[in-house]
């Protein structure tokens, strides 16, 4: 469900809120910052019929992008569909002349998989205005769901004058690298980040998810240890990617890379990179852009075998096959997984864990990056 | 859960990817794949593996039957019953990669020939597939066939592997139909298979609360102080079915409820309540401390067996309002039947920290709704305080079926002038915490046996405990003297009075489902 109009007369009360169905997306019910407790409180004794709250995790959400928060409304409509959370959804406005914080609160409100239960996340959207960044740790701290775990989403390019207290208080920072002007410096900003916090912050790369279905069908082919010789003898790597995905496409050789211990030798072109094995043996790996999904297509040959992942043309299975000596063998479908915001946060919401594999493969082509 | 010894070496592209052993490639052979097990549940469950992207590459599934037919007609049939049974719909292009691995192999249970057809066959997929060797026999026939099939996969060379390949048997209850029984199916296992090789299947064991209550118990320090003796006043496990014995007569007549359920499922759930904690999470440490609890399971004399336990058999009645029939007016019953089809026991566990706490299992066919679930009692806090004796104490229930979930029952006081206190429930629901829905039984446990994980299957002792157990039970109820009354219950009831009167004269009552 979400809530419904924008504004709503006191007397009305909270009941247009809190309907049964989701079919519009608006930040619900304006409501006085002091009062969003008070305010969510009376939002869940007017709702109407029978509903759950539930909530395994903070969720908050920062954007600077005009129009984001009606835009994360939606996606929160969507991800809460199977990770109950409190969302905490902002929107700043940096450049503003006034400091100014609306805040509004709706539910998004949903069948559970199992019985029909209606079962319910509540949300709380903040529009600031003027020094956002100093604004932001206390709008977040202030408004926790407490003893849950705080996930926190951040949109585009982080900033250095963001109050380090609310990094301590973050468990993980979601991001997505692929759209990073220049990488070197927010990355640098995140070991900041990371040294203020005591190092307890898990990075979360929204690039390094895109992969994670990847790497898993091609991981799958070296599972029994008859197989293992295959990895040491691997010499050639082709990585397809889509224009603006180049970044994903270097991750995922340097996942490559770390987890099999070779090291990169050189960039001989933007399109070949060469790493060295363990035993001085050359790999070189072929970057080649096209159009498709942001990494269309994965092969490696080791001897007479090439393993291959690709898309299928239904666009959300993989196709996995091994040819030996020319012979396509194997040939079987695996879930793609999705590449919009809602199914790449949804797999961080899964998977959980501290994310080693990820920083190994970062900073094994991070001179790349 | 920890890998097996015959487990490799992990995979160095497989860290972080998977936080359970990795399941390999194999040749899956089903005995008694035109059956209902197979229909019903094991492809379904292999389907979804495979559309969920868990199955390995390469593996292949056999069915082996006595049926005439061939590959194409086996897999039409497959298709037909998994669109029917499959937790999630069944996509075409998956079905079709998935149904290429699928093929049917005709013989009889009996004939050596067949075995070593199958064992050729099976080298072929090895090649074609790339399983490599690896075999997972699953006997979903039954029971009388167990013998023949394992002496047949034994003389065929098909319970041997070559080095780095595996070969493991998986076996569906009933493990037995008494302790000697389930001594000589053990045996005939033994004799093809070693018990590392051997992986007796309970599904209570693979639903998500059952594993869930190792993480309850292990992972949460609050409950550990509590869960003995000094706090806990009794244990009450219930598994209740609306239906009936439905087409299964001819099996039921001879098991009856108590070696249908108690004897498996139910003492399983109780070992996993009342175990001590393992040193590790590894299948043997588990299994270790489970087996010690059936062995401290007090063993009533025989007149004490009439005292704590009650069977009872449904007779005519109304389920969801609509009349149904008596037990013995049900299809291939006996009219004069005895067969139980209600117990309920009440039993201690003679150890340290469970002494003086009376167990009270209830298992039940006919019973006004479908629930199983496990409920811890607390003993009441001291009544010197609100001037009254509290009504209600705290009970933690674990709830394995449906709407899987924990609850736990608090007193909390009324809002008012006055200290009216009523308890009140909090409720965790895993379909509304968790918006994913649980993989069905059999999905996980037969990725656990692809993966070598032997954790939630029964090992030998396990069962041969458990049958010594329930074996003098049965034994007093078939005595020609003296042999505990047959109670009768209308279907649509909670049981026999009888059954209430066991706790009732504890001063205790069952738990309201």
């Amino acid at each position: 469900m979400i809530c419904s109009p924008a504004t709503v007369a006191r007397g009305e009360g909270y009941k247009r809120f809190m309907p049964a169905t989701a079919e519009t997306y608006s930040l619900g019910a304006p409501v006085e910052i002091g009062k969003i407790e008070h305010e969510l409180k009376r939002l869940w004794q007017e709702g109407e019929g029978a509903m759950t709250r539930a909530s395994l995790v903070n969720l908050a959400v920062y954007s600077e992008e005009p129009g984001s928060l009606q835009n994360n409304t939606q996606l929160m409509a969507r991800i809460t569909e199977s990770h109950a959370c409190r969302a905490i959804v902002i929107e700043a406005d940096c450049k503003a002349n006034d400091d100014l914080v609306s805040a509004w609160i709706s539910a998004h409100c949903h069948v559970s998989s199992v019985g029909s239960k209606q079962v319910c996340s509540e949300q709380i959207s903040f529009l600031l205005k003027g020094g956002c960044t100093t604004q932001l740790p206390n709008i977040i701290l202030a408004n926790l769901d407490s003893d849950l775990p705080l996930y926190l989403w951040w949109q585009k390019e982080f900033h250095e004058q963001v109050d380090p207290q609310l990094w301590t208080w973050v468990d993980r920072v979601i991001y997505d690298s692929h759209g990073w002007s220049d990488f070197h410096s927010q990355i640098r900003l995140l070991e900041l980040m990371q040294k203020e916090a005591n190092q307890h912050i898990v990075l979360c790369d929204l690039n390094w998810t895109r992969l994670d279905n990847l790497r898993f069908a091609l991981a799958q082919f070296f599972d029994h240890p008859a197989s293992h010789h295959r990895l040491a003898k691997i010499s050639k790597v082709r990585i397809d990617f889509a224009p603006g995905f180049r970044s994903t496409a270097i991750l995922f050789a340097g996942w490559l890379g770390a987890q099999l211990n070779w090291h990169i030798e050189e960039a001989k072109s933007p399109r070949e990179l060469r790493f060295i094995g363990p035993t001085a043996r050359h790999i070189d790996v072929e970057l080649r852009e096209r159009n498709g999904e942001p990494v269309h297509e994965i092969a490696l040959t080791s001897a007479d075998v090439e393993f291959r992942v690709t898309y299928a043309d239904c666009g959300d299975l993989l196709e996995v096959s091994r040819t030996q000596n020319s012979e396509a063998r194997h040939l079987q479908l695996m879930p793609a997984g999705n590449n919009d915001p809602v199914g790449l946060i949804s797999e961080e919401l899964i998977r959980g864990g501290p994310h080693r594999v990820y920083l190994n493969a970062l900073n094994c082509v991070r001179d790349l990056l | 859960m920890n890998r097996a010894a015959d487990q490799p070496e992990p995979n160095p592209l497989r860290e972080g990817l998977s936080a359970r052993p990795v399941p390999q490639p194999c040749s899956i052979v089903i005995f008694g794949a035109t059956g209902d097990l197979t229909h019903r549940k094991l492809v379904p469950a292999l389907y979804n593996l495979a559309a969920d992207g868990e199955l390995p590459p390469g593996v292949v599934i056999v069915g082996f039957a006595r049926r005439d037919k061939g590959d194409d007609g086996f897999r039409r049939e497959l298709e037909e019953s998994t669109r029917k049974f499959s937790r999630q719909p069944v996509r075409d292009e998956i079905w079709k990669a998935f149904a290429q691995s699928i093929f049917y192999h005709r013989s009889e249970f009996g004939d050596e020939a067949g075995y070593k057809q199958l064992a050729e066959r099976l080298e072929e997929l090895d090649k074609t597939h790339g399983t490599r060797g690896n075999r997972l026999f699953y006997l979903a026939a039954g029971p009388d066939q167990f013998e023949s099939i394992l002496k047949n996969l034994k003389a065929a060379g098909l319970n041997q592997t070559c080095k780095g390949s595996w070969a493991r048997v998986i076996i569906e209850k009933p493990f037995g139909t008494d302790l000697a029984s389930a001594r000589e199916l053990n045996r005939i296992v033994r004799n093809s298979f070693t018990e590392e090789q051997t992986y007796r299947i309970d599904h209570f064991l693979g639903k998500e609360t059952a594993q869930n209550i190792l993480v309850l118990r292990f992972a949460n320090a609050i409950f550990s102080p509590l869960w003995n003796t000094h706090y806990i006043d009794n244990v009450q496990i219930t598994a209740a079915e609306t239906l009936g014995v439905g087409t299964r007569a001819g099996y039921y007549e001879d098991a009856g409820a108590l070696r249908d359920m108690v004897q498996n499922h139910l003492i399983q759930l109780l070992c996993l309540v009342a175990m001590e904690p393992p040193t590790d999470l590894s299948a043997d440490s588990i299994r270790d401390e489970k087996v010690k609890v059936v062995r401290s399971l007090h063993r009533w004399s025989r007149n004490e067996i009439a005292a704590n336990v009650v069977r009872g058999q449904y007779t005519k009645g109304t389920i969801h309002g609509e009349p149904v029939p008596g037990y013995r007016q049900e299809q291939n019953v006996n009219p004069d039947s005895q067969t139980d089809t209600f117990v309920a026991l009440r039993l201690f566990i003679d150890n340290w920290r469970w002494a003086d706490v009376p167990v009270y299992l209830r298992v039940g066919k006919r019973l006004p709704k479908s629930a199983t679930e496990i409920s811890i009692h607390f003993k009441k806090a001291p009544a010197v305080l609100f001037n009254k004796d509290l009504r209600d104490v705290n009970v933690l229930v674990i709830r394995i079926q449906p709407d899987e979930g924990i609850s736990l029952r608090i007193n909390a006081k009324v809002p008012g002038t006055s200290f009216r206190i009523e308890p009140v429930k909090m409720d965790f629901h895993y379909g509304t915490s968790f918006g994913k829905p649980s993989p069905e039984a059999y999905e996980r446990l037969l990725l656990d046996a692809m993966s070598g994980d032997a954790t939630l299957f029964a090992r030998s002792d396990e069962v041969e405990e458990a049958w010594a157990f329930v074996d003098p039970i049965e034994e007093a109820w078939h005595a020609k003297k003296d042999a505990p009354e047959l109670y009768f219950y209308p279907a649509g009831s909670w049981g026999p009075e009888a059954a209430d009167d066991l706790l009732a004269r504890d001063g205790r009552a069952w738990r309201r489902l």
